[in-house]
């Protein structure tokens, strides 16, 4: 029982490797859009995405791990390595039972299926080679994590889509209250693949230009990729080997809209009870909370409740809101956990990174958007949103270390495990 | 873990639809796993899989459960998870005719649900259409079916249920993952009941996928769970669901009781060699279960039964019972794929649907090793990845 911090932080992205050239990126507003180049889009309407390059595997892995698996689990293979040198951790000090790897994503190793599919598709059944055909299950993306340390405990894969970070990272904090483990490696991954990068094109929900979160003319998302791994521990143990906590986890907060399975709630309604019980499983009131790292996809209808949904919490309240999606694009599953490491270093320095490309206010979007530059704030606590496809509402509260009330997060008395 | 109540079930299987299906299998397990590999299949077609045996969900109308409209689109699994979601929800007394009878709300009622494949029907519908066609020309109104947890939105949806919705993926011990996502969540307070389990369904790719790494056992090879000279396994399909709940509060509002969760556990063990991926650990299967009856605060002789994953697949279902037997002494395993078919996380559904019966008085089966027990009151259910992973979960009466 009692606090859960975050010590360490690694991340793949298409702003660079690793929480300092990622978050520097960030804060000077850099976008890491860029023309597609991991497949032919020439016969799609759309061409840009939020694509990580020159990932090297084997910088971050032998050449016998990089060979067993896909980008998508290599991404976070890397993210989970850096987040452990992070927090100054050893892979002898995350073996054994008491490491939980828990990993949010919404396709998994699609391009490894893609592959498959492809030598099935125009060659035939023997085109298909039995010793990749294992590569492919999701399940991978924590065993994968899991090997790489010699951790030997819990290993699950939460696919809730674009939400999907905040679910694991919630969900680890979770079992390490409940002293199901006492340090966990979490956070979420996705890659552009082309079959979901044409879906999205079909969907019409891609922007030919700019991702312009909360702007009156937003055109829709733009796909990214990438992955960060949380190093999660124990107050406890944190104690114990004297690490230097980046924040704390706070409550967090989840539900579902039942409403539609690519469309916002009109109302909010599940977005709203996620960011109360956020709020609320952390001890807080909506006055305490500093600032929020938006869902702000950039599409029509996600940004329009959203802001609604921050209005009717908040009221008035100038509440910095940013979307760092502006930059880094829609990483799916990955966007939220990506996001965290905005949150955290936010907290640490008092700087929210910008929502570029904001032109146009947008009066259906009545949010104090951090624009187009970084702002300086005393920031002591921020939400995370995360809304996603199939009415999945995850937020998670992060906090500067000891800010938050004795009991956060806690299980209710009398239920804990 | 504190126990929960189990206050309902619902199940789709090849051997038919709801609670009393799976306990008429019991009655007869000969002549229901003959009856489950029987008919004629529209997926694995025996024109074009003259060997394949595979037990499909005979005969299902999603019309007769669904009603004639807004269900065109839904993959199969939706269908059958929608299904086994309103069983559970009647059953439980939650709700009828697709109405709240008003002790739970939509508000109070979430979902931990898991497949292993789930999209992967659809996702190679879209694939044929943007590598034989155009990407251009893929379905917009099917692509949702692509995302993994598509199938557990549309339950929501359908059955409006407003609370936490959790899918877990983690190949054949999703579902048994499940009861660790709800007891969390309940703990929490963070819904008061919730459909746990899930499910899974025949692909024809799933099919080639096993049958090119040699884990299908075709034509006249015999494919037997448990048993040491089984030769592969073959397909099934299914999806189960049971409706859990804190048991102060199921008690209050007169559910009745049909079986407690008592403990989970879970464990992972890798391969020595540094290039294997696929991995049967019997080390894993003791860790996974030693915890789940340290979770349930019990020992291995208070434990009647075991309803293992045992599958037909030798180097797997030898590791699990070596595994097993690294912590019971006698107990009994129980082999119930055979009536069903290898069906990963919709398996493992099915298990803790089974076990309930079993505790409710079906008699366990088929069992591999041991003699049946009488009477059960506690009931093991284990899942064996295919990567190493194994979880177990702990019922009782």
């Amino acid at each position: 029982m009692g606090r859960v911090f975050i010590t360490g932080m690694g991340v793949v992205s298409s702003l660079g490797f690793g929480r300092k050239p990622y978050w520097e990126a960030l804060v000077e507003g850099r976008s890491g859009i860029s023309e597609v180049s991991l497949f032919d889009t020439s016969n799609l309407p759309r061409n840009l995405g939020g694509e990580v390059k020159g990932f090297v595997a084997t910088d971050f892995m032998s050449e016998q791990e990089a060979r067993r698996m896909g980008r998508c689990s290599a991404f976070s293979v890397a993210a989970a390595r850096m987040a452990a040198e992070d927090a100054g951790l050893t892979e002898k000090d995350l073996a054994g039972e008491r490491t939980a790897v828990v990993v949010g994503t919404t396709m998994g190793e699609a391009n490894v299926l893609g592959e498959l599919q492809q030598a099935w598709i125009h060659e035939g059944t023997e085109a298909v080679r039995p010793a990749k055909l294992p590569r492919y299950g999701t399940t991978l993306l924590p065993i994968h994590v899991a090997r790489a340390f010699g951790a030997s405990g819990m290993v699950q894969t939460l696919p809730a889509a674009c939400a999907a970070g905040n679910y694991a990272i919630g969900f680890a904090a979770d079992q390490i209250r409940s002293g199901r483990a006492d340090v966990a490696i979490t956070g979420a991954v996705e890659i552009i693949e082309k079959l979901e990068y044409a879906g999205f094109v079909r969907l019409g929900a891609m922007s030919p230009d700019l991702c312009q979160p909360f702007d009156q003319n937003r055109k829709g998302l733009i796909l990214g990729e990438g992955s960060t791994m949380l190093i999660l521990e124990s107050e406890e143990r944190v104690v114990r080997r004297g690490a230097t906590p980046l924040a704390e986890v706070g409550g967090y907060g989840l539900a579902c809209d039942a409403h539609h399975i690519t469309r916002p709630h009109p109302e909010g309604e599940g977005s709203i009870s996620a960011m109360r019980q956020a709020i609320q499983s952390s001890g807080l009131t909506p006055d305490d909370v500093d600032h929020i790292n938006a869902h702000g996809t950039g599409t029509a209808a996600n940004d329009a409740i959203e802001a609604k949904v921050i209005r009717e919490i908040f009221g008035d309240r100038e509440l910095p809101v940013t979307s760092i999606k502006s930059m880094i694009g829609h990483c799916m599953g990955a966007s939220s956990a990506m996001e965290s490491v905005a949150c955290v270093m936010t907290l640490q320095t008092g700087i929210i990174p910008p929502t570029i490309n904001y032109e146009t206010p947008d009066p259906d979007c009545p949010v104090h958007v951090v624009a187009n530059e970084k702002r300086e704030a005393k920031v002591d606590v921020v939400l995370n949103n995360a809304l996603a496809f199939g009415g999945y509402d995850a937020v998670v509260c992060f906090a500067n270390p000891g800010r938050l009330p004795e009991g956060t997060g806690e299980a209710a008395e009398g239920e804990a495990s | 873990m504190r126990p929960l109540a189990i206050t309902g079930v619902g199940q789709v299987s090849p051997l038919g639809l709801g609670v009393e299906a799976l306990r008429e299998a019991f009655a007869d397990p000969e002549a229901a796993a003959k009856r489950a590999f029987e008919g004629e299949p529209e997926v694995l077609t025996r024109e074009k899989f003259p060997e394949a045996h595979s037990a499909e969900v005979w005969g299902f109308d999603p019309n007769a459960h669904l009603g004639d409209k807004g269900h065109r689109n839904f993959d199969r699994l939706t269908k059958y998870l929608i299904v086994a979601a309103k069983l559970a929800l009647e059953d439980a007394g939650v709700k009828k005719d697709g109405k709240f009878l008003g002790a739970l709300t939509p508000e109070q009622v979430g979902i931990c649900s898991s497949t292993a494949y789930g999209s992967l029907d659809s996702i190679t519908e879209l694939n044929l259409v943007a590598e034989l066609e155009d990407p251009r020309y893929i379905n917009p109104a099917r692509f949702p079916n692509t995302v993994i947890n598509a199938a557990a939105g549309y339950v929501s949806i359908w059955e409006d249920l407003r609370a936490p919705n959790a899918t877990i993926v983690d190949g054949n011990c999703g579902a048994l993952d499940a009861v660790l996502s709800c007891e969390t969540h309940l703990a929490h307070r963070r819904a008061d009941a919730f459909l746990v389990g899930g499910g899974d369904v025949i692909t024809e790719v799933l099919y080639l996928a096993l049958r090119r790494l040699g884990a299908i056992a075709g034509g006249s090879a015999k494919s037997a769970p448990g048993a040491r000279d089984s030769q592969g396994l073959h397909l099934g399909e299914g999806a189960a669901y049971l409706l859990v709940e804190r048991e102060a509060e199921a008690k209050a509002r007169g559910a009745r009781v049909r079986a407690r969760l008592r403990g989970y556990g879970t464990a992972f063990d890798p391969p020595k060699r540094q290039a294997r991926l696929l991995h049967a650990s019997s080390s894993a299967v003791a860790r996974a279960v030693r915890g789940a009856l340290s979770d349930a605060g019990i020992e291995a002789k208070d434990v009647d039964v075991v309803c293992s994953a045992a599958s037909g697949l030798r180097p797997f279902d030898g590791a699990e019972l070596s595994g097993l037997a690294e912590v019971f002494d006698g107990t009994a395993i129980a082999a119930p794929k055979a009536l069903w078919g290898e069906s990963f996380s919709g398996a493992a559904a099915l298990g803790m649907a089974s076990a309930v019966t079993w505790i409710e008085g079906a008699t366990p089966g088929p069992v591999v090793v041991g003699e049946a027990p009488s009477k059960v009151e506690t009931v093991v259910v284990t899942s064996v990845g295919y990567y190493g992973n194994v979880s177990a979960v702990v019922l009782s009466s």
